[in-house]
């Protein structure tokens, strides 16, 4: 994996959780949920979605199937 | 056991006779309810019917200057009464409570708030008969197990409560909960009966096993995309699925196993279009402090698909409120909220579309400080509006940019 792009998703996710005065992340895992681990509510997923599209260019929700972190990372190697 | 509610978040599990019993000892009432419990929420509503009193419902959420522009109030304690001697009845059994909640009085009347389309949320009231529309009290349905996925103080959470209150069903909360949990939720409860947005529907996804119980599944609010419609289908094998179209105003008017709605022949006189826009007539509507046309123009768009008999979909909204995952979001009262921070000198909210929730809020502000920050204007506005109005994306910029016309311009 990208460290570069860990990095990034890491202040995108840590932009959303700051926004909601929510706590923000030291490290991001693969493995970790974005709903249970994260804390995201679907207005963060929302969130998320539209900063990473003006980041990346790409829908990571289009298909309506990205539960955890490794998910995203994945949607974004296939780029 | 015979179970009245299931809400796991508050660790709520209420039988029918807990619920009677309750009643049974209750001597005070106020006609304003503002409560995130789901249970208190179903109980005042049910006083409410039982005494003949007004029930003002206010979604728990509400802010400080939300509750004082709405209601004049921020706390209603004031408002406290005694229950008035012998206007309680006694309660035996559910048998007899729902018997008396199905005759109501004619006075009875529901108070809620819905997004203006001046910039004020305005306040609507309807009876029994407009609130009840659409409950179809049978047998068949006396063991149906419903899935609660509405805010319970708006509209569409209100007749699913009705529905299932008067076929005496079980209520399982799902509204709120993290997608695991609702799983197990429906899993374990053998839900037999969801209604809610697409957006619900959709953050159910993925999932690992298919829930057979489910028989009928209703979805309302907003759009359904063509992808999540199939998916949704191969989650809930066994269900029947129906499209309703509803508003706060006038409660649930049509329903369609596709997106393509029939106008039902009652209410031939009583529905009308005009330059493809929907019109109701104001029998079908409550009681709102504005009402006072004839007719009462929806905002929303059709497209007639067939004349006889005439049949029609939907197809946009005319005015400028945002749908966001089935909440009414009006851009114009949270630019209000925005405009009333120290420090902003104009602002444009707008919406995004969006593949989580249909829309996004977002907003451009000019700010007449470099202290202004995206995170100073999100935190301000959590005391002014509902977290779901707030801005998710805010851009600081040199000058708002206008349509030609001059008006502020919406995407």
């Amino acid at each position: 994996m990208n460290i570069k792009m860990n990095e990034k998703v890491l202040e995108i996710i840590n932009t959303v959780l700051e926004n909601r005065t929510k706590k923000k992340l030291i490290s991001i895992m693969p493995e970790m949920h974005l709903r249970n681990d994260v804390g995201f509510d679907s207005l963060d997923l929302a969130e998320l979605t539209v900063r990473i599209e003006a980041e990346y260019d790409i829908d990571i929700f289009e298909d309506g199937i990205v539960s955890v972190v490794g998910e995203i990372f994945k949607k974004l190697e296939n780029r | 056991m015979n179970i009245f509610l299931k809400d796991i978040d508050s660790e709520r599990f209420v039988t029918w006779d807990y619920l009677i019993n309750d009643i049974n000892n209750t001597s005070i009432y106020n006609p304003f309810c503002k409560s995130a419990d789901y249970y208190t929420v179903f109980k005042h509503i049910i006083l409410s019917l039982l005494l003949n009193e007004e029930v003002i419902l206010l979604d728990s959420d509400f802010t400080h200057s939300e509750l004082i522009n709405l209601t004049g109030h921020s706390k209603y304690e004031k408002f406290i009464k005694p229950c008035e001697n012998g206007k309680l009845p006694t309660l035996t059994n559910k048998k007899g409570l729902i018997e008396k909640l199905s005759t109501p009085s004619e006075h009875w009347k529901m108070t809620l708030f819905t997004s203006g389309t001046t910039g004020i949320p305005k306040k609507v009231s309807h009876d029994f008969k407009s609130i009840t529309r659409f409950v179809k009290v049978s047998e068949r349905n006396e063991k149906s197990i419903w899935g609660f996925a509405y805010n319970p103080t708006h509209m569409a959470g209100i007749q699913v409560f009705f529905q299932a209150l008067l076929n005496g069903n079980t209520i399982i909360r799902l509204f709120g909960l993290s997608t695991k949990v609702i799983h197990n939720e429906i899993k374990y409860n053998g839900i037999t009966h969801i209604s809610a947005t697409p957006t619900f529907y959709r953050l159910l996804l993925p999932y690992d096993e298919s829930f057979p119980s489910l028989e009928r599944i209703t979805s309302g609010g907003e759009k359904f995309n063509e992808k999540t419609f199939k998916k949704v289908c191969e989650m809930f094998p066994n269900a029947k699925i129906t499209n309703v179209y509803a508003s706060t105003e006038a409660g649930t008017l049509f329903a369609s196993q596709t997106d393509i709605f029939i106008l039902p022949k009652k209410y031939e006189n009583l529905i009308r279009f005009e330059n493809d826009e929907l019109l109701i007539h104001s029998k079908l509507m409550g009681r709102t402090e504005t009402n006072i046309s004839e007719w009462y123009r929806t905002g929303d768009l059709i497209e007639i698909v067939s004349k006889i008999p005439l049949t029609f979909r939907f197809l946009s909204r005319k005015s400028e409120m945002i749908n966001v995952g089935g909440y009414k979001v009006n851009p114009l009262e949270v630019e209000e909220a925005i405009l009333s921070l120290t420090g902003i000198k104009n602002v444009r909210v707008y919406s995004k579309s969006n593949s989580v929730l249909g829309n996004i809020i977002c907003c451009e502000v000019v700010t007449n400080s470099s202290q202004i920050t995206e995170s100073f204007i999100r935190s301000s506005l959590q005391s002014k509006v509902q977290e779901f109005k707030i801005p998710r994306m805010i851009r600081i910029v040199d000058e708002i940019s206008t349509t030609r016309t001059g008006k502020l311009k919406r995407i």
